[in-house]
């Protein structure tokens, strides 16, 4: 496609069919970023909120983790509140899109000759990149705290891409239920679905230590399996066998979720 | 909501003291009907302390097989949790409750109610009282549901009266406080950013988990902060037998604690009244 | 191309379904020819926004079909969306970004490069005169400003075929003057448009065709010109000493029918309208009355929209007219998550 100047004319036929994917993720991307800037008030709760719950949980119920013989309460709380940290990109994601519907921009989008799949690409990377600072935060702070790492750089890199993985699969969650709500109610669901989700999980003790129903739940929520491969670093060596159900769980939930936004985003279609 | 104002009885002037409890009385009705009307509000108030309990007792009932935790604090985590579920769904409706009470400040009702024959000092309890008795409600509602899951209130049935009226003096407590924010503020937004710091101090308290077993900086702030001692007493008609000692800790202090908050939001109510 | 840009056969809009349905819009047929400015004219609710919207392949028909640019809009919309351009009722932007940002954004999103499309926003934003605000955040433009930006952004994509839903409402004189200033030159460069408006003076103005819509059916159709003509002649009312009343209705008897008009004056009908009136005037003057007062009223928009409907858009009688539809808001803005 031709490079166009001012005094060169446009017309229909050279607008390549269907825009250019990674230019319209790069600048969707980056208008997303514009608005965390000129908005921080929407931001400042997913910096806060993980790094008050690392303090409060490690603090208030370490007990009950290090008389399981974990050494700082800190070892296990940073991966989970790492992984909060990062699903609350996803609320972002859901207030922008509503943003756009009431605005009226989002038909804007609609009409654009962009595919379907980038318009959702586009949400999912600016989520990813939105949980970079919470992320860093909480490892940061952990680090402060004294946890250990007997995993090595291993457990850092653990805990990044479990982050990154909640974010994504959150963030198309949060989509895919915008898209098929329209409203305000579809961000306070999702926040909804993230807590209990995280919470019916190993979010505070090991399988071992919990009793009845919890059990029973934690054992098929998939998110057991991510807090495992997150955590092993911080409790020991990373090796296959805590890694793989996680890596599977991941897998599985983002192909789940991204299925789920794009169905969203088809039936503007319809 | 002009039940104050098209209610003919209240436009009577009467004895300063009948018409002080009449007043009162329709807003505090005024106050409770209108929490009723936003259930979105009273299902976080509800769900979310029930919740952490159940998620505590299922978490962290290892602990029961400590000979410190039976001997000392509770027969089992789901007793323990009881006190801070109360203590929960109490703060948390109290700072809903300034959040009406900012609102009405907003959007001008507060002024009219000042303009009427009303006396000042009925405005502010009329919402202290209706808090108080969505206080004593919740706290029925909440023991009710933890009998059925299995707890027991091992301090006998003035034990029930301890926990009930602990609960509205704290309440009344809460409310003062944040009522005293409202009025000063007149900002219902910035009443509910106060919420985050009740939360916070909640965590840091003996709330959730005991504050024996917290350990550093942490546990210092625990051990100084009231809402550690409240919900201990709390936890004593719980768990042990009665004794004085609960009825001072969660009766007393949020009573303390009440004289000051309400003293605080009468002053910032003459406070408002002289600036405008 | 051959084929009219728009072309609507029977297109309608349901909402709901059985005895309680809401027609929006009810079977309208029209054809749009290339080059054209085409006025949709309507009171609140007539179905204008939803027929654009149907148009525009923002709402699926519930029957019939439509053309635009030469494509289905139901079978091929995404063929449709890139020769038209857009602009709704209520403009379509983001608060937070600046003006020259969202244009390259929507640039970018049609497929040019991010240095094409900066140059275009460039070139976009001088046509709309908004260089000077083109840093400021989209959130402080004033009412007029948001619509320029608004019709630069449909334009983006040099579009064959304009839509353009109310895009005056709300303006004050000057920014709705400016504003058909650029609808004129847009289509003196071959762009064909659609305009939907509740003004009848934007209707006269600027349309070379109308159609009168009302409870989502078409009640009238063709140029300003032809459909006044269609309603009467217009009106030559004189006023003139009381003692030569008699005399001067006689002489205007001759020149056409006589019309009721207001108290101290006679009206007549004139066929040819104003080429009648010096005919009528030196009648008047060779029997030696003295015409004080003259006024040649033509037929307006309103009188058509009155014929045609039974009440007026505009004016003091325009609030005798029936209540109007209201459409379910949910499906009006099916896109917009408004509660």
């Amino acid at each position: 496609m031709s490079n166009l100047t001012a005094e060169q004319p446009m017309n229909v036929r050279t607008i390549s069919d269907g825009a250019r994917p990674l230019e319209v993720v790069a600048i969707l991307v980056k208008r997303s970023m514009i608005r965390v800037r000129r908005m921080p008030s929407a931001f400042i709760p997913s910096l806060i909120m993980p790094v008050f719950q690392l303090i409060a949980f490690s603090g208030a119920f370490g007990f009950a983790v290090t008389s399981l013989g974990i050494k700082n309460a800190l070892d296990w709380y940073v991966p989970l509140n790492a992984m909060q940290g990062a699903s609350f990109g996803a609320l972002g994601v859901s207030f922008g899109l509503i943003n756009d519907m009431q605005t009226g921009f989002f038909d804007r989008i609609l009409m654009a000759p962009t595919q379907r799949w980038v318009t959702v690409i586009s949400s999912l990377v600016a989520a990813v990149v939105r949980c970079i600072v919470p992320i860093t935060l909480v490892v940061l702070i952990g680090y402060l705290g004294g946890m250990n790492t007997p995993g090595g750089p291993m457990a850092i890199v653990c805990v990044a891409i479990a982050s990154v993985a909640i974010a994504v699969v959150a963030a198309g969650f949060a989509l895919g239920l915008t898209f098929r709500m329209r409203n305000l109610g579809a961000a306070t669901l999702t926040q909804f679905a993230i807590f209990f989700t995280i919470f019916l999980s190993t979010s505070q003790v090991p399988l071992s230590a919990m009793s009845g129903w919890l059990r029973g739940v934690a054992r098929i929520n998939p998110m057991t399996n991510i807090l495992r491969f997150a955590r092993q670093g911080f409790l020991g060596d990373v090796t296959w066998e805590q890694s793989w159900g996680g890596i599977i769980a991941m897998a599985a939930l983002l192909i789940l979720t991204f299925i789920y936004a794009m169905t969203g985003i088809k039936k503007f279609d319809q | 909501m002009s039940i104050a104002i098209a209610d003919p009885k209240m436009m009577t002037s009467s004895s300063s003291g009948r018409s002080l409890f009449r007043h009162t009385f329709a807003l505090t009705r005024r106050s409770v009907v209108g929490r009723l009307r936003q259930p979105a509000v009273l299902a976080p108030a509800f769900i979310f302390p029930l919740f952490f309990a159940a998620l505590g007792s299922a978490s962290f009932n290892k602990l029961a097989g400590d000979p410190y935790f039976t001997d000392n604090i509770a027969k089992s985590f789901l007793n323990y949790a009881v006190a801070g579920a109360v203590l929960q769904g109490v703060l948390f409706g109290s700072t809903s409750a300034a959040g009406d009470l900012a609102t009405d400040i907003e959007q001008g009702f507060f002024e009219r109610l000042l303009a009427s024959p009303i006396s000042r000092t009925a405005i502010v309890l009329g919402r202290l009282a209706g808090s108080m008795v969505v206080a004593v409600v919740q706290v029925v509602i909440f023991l009710a549901i933890f009998l059925v899951a299995g707890a027991r209130v091992e301090s006998g049935p003035i034990g029930y009266l301890g926990l009930v009226g602990g609960s509205a003096l704290l309440a009344l407590a809460m409310s003062g406080l944040m009522a005293g924010l409202a009025i000063k503020s007149g900002s219902p937004e910035v009443v509910q950013g106060a919420f985050p710091l009740v939360f916070v101090l909640m965590f840091l308290s003996s709330a959730f988990f005991p504050r024996h077993y917290m350990k550093g900086w942490y546990r210092t702030v625990a051990d100084w902060n009231p809402l550690s001692h409240i919900v201990e007493g709390m936890q004593g008609f719980m768990n042990h037998d009665l004794s004085a000692s609960q009825f001072a800790k969660s009766w007393l202090l949020p009573l303390v604690i009440a004289i000051i908050s309400i003293a605080f939001a009468l002053r910032a109510l003459s406070n408002r009244l002289a600036a405008s | 191309m051959t084929q009219a840009p728009i072309i609507a056969t029977g297109l309608s809009r349901y909402f709901g379904t059985g005895d309680n349905a809401i027609k929006a819009v009810d079977g309208v047929d029209l054809e749009v020819q290339q080059g054209e400015i085409f006025g949709f004219l309507g009171p609140n609710g007539a179905g204008k926004s939803t027929t654009v919207r149907m148009l525009t392949t923002l709402l699926k028909p519930t029957a019939g079909t439509a053309f635009v640019a030469g494509y289905d809009v139901v079978k091929d919309a995404d063929k449709v969306r890139r020769s038209i351009g857009v602009a709704l009722q209520d403009a379509a932007i983001d608060p937070l970004m600046t003006g020259r940002e969202l244009l390259t954004l929507q640039a970018v999103l049609y497929g040019l490069s991010k240095v094409a499309g900066k140059n275009r926003g460039e070139e976009l934003l001088e046509r709309v005169g908004l260089t000077a605000a083109a840093d400021r955040r989209v959130g402080t433009y004033s009412g007029g400003m948001r619509r320029r930006l608004d019709l630069a952004l449909s334009l983006v994509h040099e579009p064959t075929v304009l839509f353009l839903d109310e895009p005056t409402t709300g303006l004050d004189p000057m920014s709705r003057l400016t504003l058909w200033e650029e609808v004129k030159r847009l289509n003196a460069g071959g762009t064909t448009v659609l305009l939907t408006t509740q003004y009848l003076e934007e209707a006269d103005q600027l349309a070379d065709r109308i159609a009168i819509i009302d409870h989502g059916r078409i009640v009238r159709q063709g140029a300003p010109r032809e459909l006044k003509a269609m309603v009467g002649s217009p009106t030559l009312s004189i006023s003139v000493a009381s003692s030569e009343t008699d005399e001067a209705r006689a002489i205007l008897a001759r020149f056409g029918d006589l019309r009721p008009t207001s108290e101290g004056t006679l009206g007549v009908g004139l066929a040819r309208g104003a080429e009648d009136v010096a005919s009528v005037i030196r009648a008047l003057d060779e029997a030696g009355l003295k015409v004080r007062h003259l006024e040649l009223d033509e037929p307006s928009l309103d009188d058509v929209f009155a014929e045609a409907t039974g009440y007026r858009l505009e004016g003091a009688d325009a609030a005798n007219k029936p209540a109007e539809t209201e459409v379910v808001p949910e499906a009006k803005k099916s896109r917009r998550g408004r509660k």
